[in-house]
């Protein structure tokens, strides 16, 4: 491969106190994120979370009101977007229609002033690269979706950025689409060393991508951390529910020493270690306690962490097998099993037990949603 | 083609019309264009070929008699001038509609719009009100001391394509505003990025883009300009005809009915060669917005 890790190494970039204010509306309201070289960040967060406007703020089409942005050793906080040497990818693909695919991908080069000769082999190499050799010749019209996101992929690298931004590239695709080109992304990204900043509203996207995922809402970051950490301890609430599937039950705290005593709304009383807290709790206060669908067992009546629920709905769904219940103060508590479990005896209707492995459970303050 | 024109009718319950519905729905409007436009326009070639035997002297005389060639190249090079300044003119304002917030834009649009339902005559007359010796024009350029006395201005070939192109104009702009609005936003984003300054964004990727507006702006524009009668007629100089008047001369003072159908039957045939060479090559069903 020509283009060697040495050429494109990715840039670290720092993102310091970035504000940016649409009249009295604040889209983003003091971020900070320090991205290492070579790095693969997701922004993750609901629309009108600000993770659009931080990229768009990367790449030079908004100026922030305050704050600034430093790649590499450059501060680029108002310098124009030709200017700025990135490569970026957008939803739409946002290729040229009147210009062939190798003048498309040559076209950046065009206006670095590359000779013709060389930009074309720089365009076909480009091209190459992302497996499309050969489509040169063809338009945009005549390219499926995902050929056509591959050839805007090859347009952002062909002049060896040091960063690449990605704006939800991969969500006009379908969903076997998607995945191909998750991993076509993720092998660019080893094989370049570039550093990646990705904006998508899907999680999973976020999770299976993302050297760290940043959760973003209302224009704060919320949690940035590996998908793993974002995953199995949330930070708060919100991104407890965000990522993945929550059970939420609102508990009382009873007691707090070396493990916290909390009551369940199902009457049971659990001595929860003190490290499932997440946030510093007191004796006699609301908390919610949080556990993931798929760490819920079903049976376990009398061990340390098992409740009563009375059950709604049983879905079979091939590998997977999903129970809905209810506490008796209404609270839903799903319960997601392998598809293969024998549930014998149970029936919509009947009270079933499940169990929870302590490392499962996650203290927050605060009452339940 | 029929086709083309069955996959566009419906019935309110979501199935296809038929080919014969389709076809009842369509009569009324062929049947006005037969009559008020095939038929007169056959009669006319026909006495062309047929008065007063049958014979092609009448178009003989159109490419003959140096006047007669003069008037229709000064006819074409007219029409090609109001077409170039109704682009130069035009196509800002396009651009800026086009890039403007959406109240902006409609204001500008309405401006547009509004002289297309003044007519024709009024907006010329304004014309011959403002070029005349006391117009506005000439004391304004007396006044600033460009000019010490009165230019003429009216009765002349300049007055002809500049008051052509203000009618024409709105012709121009709407096309080019409707290519100009179809560019999404982030083709602009994407060069920028790609490190494109405005001025290579524009040149590389906005303009191309509005190239089939620009064309077919300039088709409506160019043949509308070769059949005009009204503002040649009033603006222009005696000694300096256009077609359209040479027709009417011909028709209505000089009773000369079948070399006046000669002189419509070469612009008809410039007007129908043009219009082929731009759909060949402009690909004309794709500005009319099929795929």
């Amino acid at each position: 491969m020509a283009m060697n890790r040495e050429q494109t190494a990715g840039a670290s970039i720092r993102i310091s106190r970035l504000e940016k204010r649409f009249g009295n509306v604040s889209a983003v309201d003091g971020v900070d994120i320090d991205i290492s070289a070579g790095e693969f960040l997701a922004l993750l967060g609901p629309s009108g979370s600000g993770k659009t406007t931080i990229l768009m703020s990367l790449a030079g089409f908004e100026f922030p009101t305050a704050g600034n942005i430093v790649i590499g050793s450059e501060d680029l906080t108002y310098v124009p977007a030709n200017k700025r040497n990135l490569g970026m990818v957008f939803q739409n693909y946002t290729l040229f229609p009147h210009m062939s695919i190798l003048d498309n991908v040559a076209f950046p080069l065009k206006m670095r002033g590359v000779a013709k000769p060389e930009r074309y082999a720089r365009a076909e190499e480009a091209l190459a690269t992302v497996r499309l050799a050969g489509y040169g010749e063809r338009f945009s019209s005549q390219l499926s979706g995902g050929q056509q996101q591959r050839v805007a992929l090859a347009r952002a690298i062909v002049y060896r950025p040091r960063v690449l931004l990605m704006d939800e590239p991969l969500s006009a695709l379908d969903k076997n689409l998607r995945e191909d080109m998750q991993l076509e992304i993720k092998r660019l990204h080893a094989e370049l060393g570039i550093t990646v900043i990705f904006v998508t509203h899907d999680q999973s996207e976020a999770l299976t991508m993302a050297d760290r995922v940043a959760v973003l809402k209302d224009g704060r970051i919320q949690q940035i951390g590996p998908s793993r950490e974002l995953y199995e301890r949330p930070a708060n609430l919100f991104t407890a529910g965000f990522i993945g599937e929550m059970n939420f039950i609102g508990v009382t705290v009873e007691s707090v020493g070396e493990a916290i005593a909390v009551s369940l709304p199902s009457g049971e009383h659990w001595n929860v270690p003190s490290t499932s807290a997440v946030d510093p709790l007191q004796a006699g206060q609301k908390a919610v306690l949080a556990v993931r669908p798929e760490r819920l067992q079903i049976g376990g009546e009398g061990a340390a962490f098992a409740f009563h629920v009375k059950l709604a709905d049983i879905v079979y769904a091939g590998s997977a097998l999903l129970l809905i219940g209810h506490l008796p103060d209404g609270t839903e508590i799903r319960a997601r099993l392998p598809g293969a479990s024998d549930l014998s005896t149970l029936t919509p209707g009947a009270t079933a037990v499940f169990s929870v492995p302590k490392e499962a459970i996650l203290l927050y303050a605060g009452g339940a949603k | 083609m029929t086709s083309g024109i069955r996959s566009q009718f419906w019935h309110s319950d979501g199935r296809r019309l038929s080919g014969l519905s389709t076809l009842l729905l369509l009569l009324p409007f062929f049947a006005i264009i037969a009559f008020v436009f095939v038929y007169p326009i056959g009669q006319l070639l026909w006495i062309s070929f047929t008065e007063p035997k049958p014979t092609l002297d009448n178009y003989a005389r159109v490419v003959t008699n140096p006047v007669y060639a003069r008037v229709l190249l000064r006819t074409l090079w007219t029409a090609v001038l109001v077409t170039g300044l109704c682009v130069i003119l035009g196509f800002p304002v396009a651009y800026y509609m086009s890039r403007a917030r959406a109240a902006v834009a409609a204001f500008v649009g309405v401006c547009v719009i509004l002289p297309l339902w003044s007519s024709v005559l009024v907006r010329t007359a304004a014309w011959s009100f403002l070029l005349q010796r006391q117009g506005l024009v000439n004391s304004g350029l007396m006044a600033t001391g460009i000019t010490s006395e009165p230019l003429k201005l009216l009765y002349t070939q300049s007055a002809v394509v500049v008051a052509m192109a203000h009618v024409l104009l709105p012709f121009m702009i709407l096309p080019i505003f409707g290519a100009l609005r179809s560019i999404p936003d982030d083709y602009m984003r994407a060069a920028a990025v790609l490190g494109a300054p405005r001025f290579r964004t524009f040149l590389e990727v906005i303009l191309p883009l509005s190239l089939p507006g620009i064309a077919s702006g300039s088709l409506l524009v160019f043949l509308t300009a070769l059949g005009f009668f009204i503002t040649p007629a009033l603006l222009g100089s005696p000694q300096e005809l256009m077609i359209a008047t040479l027709v009417s001369q011909q028709i209505r003072e000089v009773l000369d009915w079948p070399f006046a159908s000669a002189l419509v039957g070469v612009l008809t045939l410039f007007v129908t060669l043009l219009a082929l060479i731009f759909s060949k090559t402009l690909r004309f069903d794709r500005l009319m917005g099929a795929q």
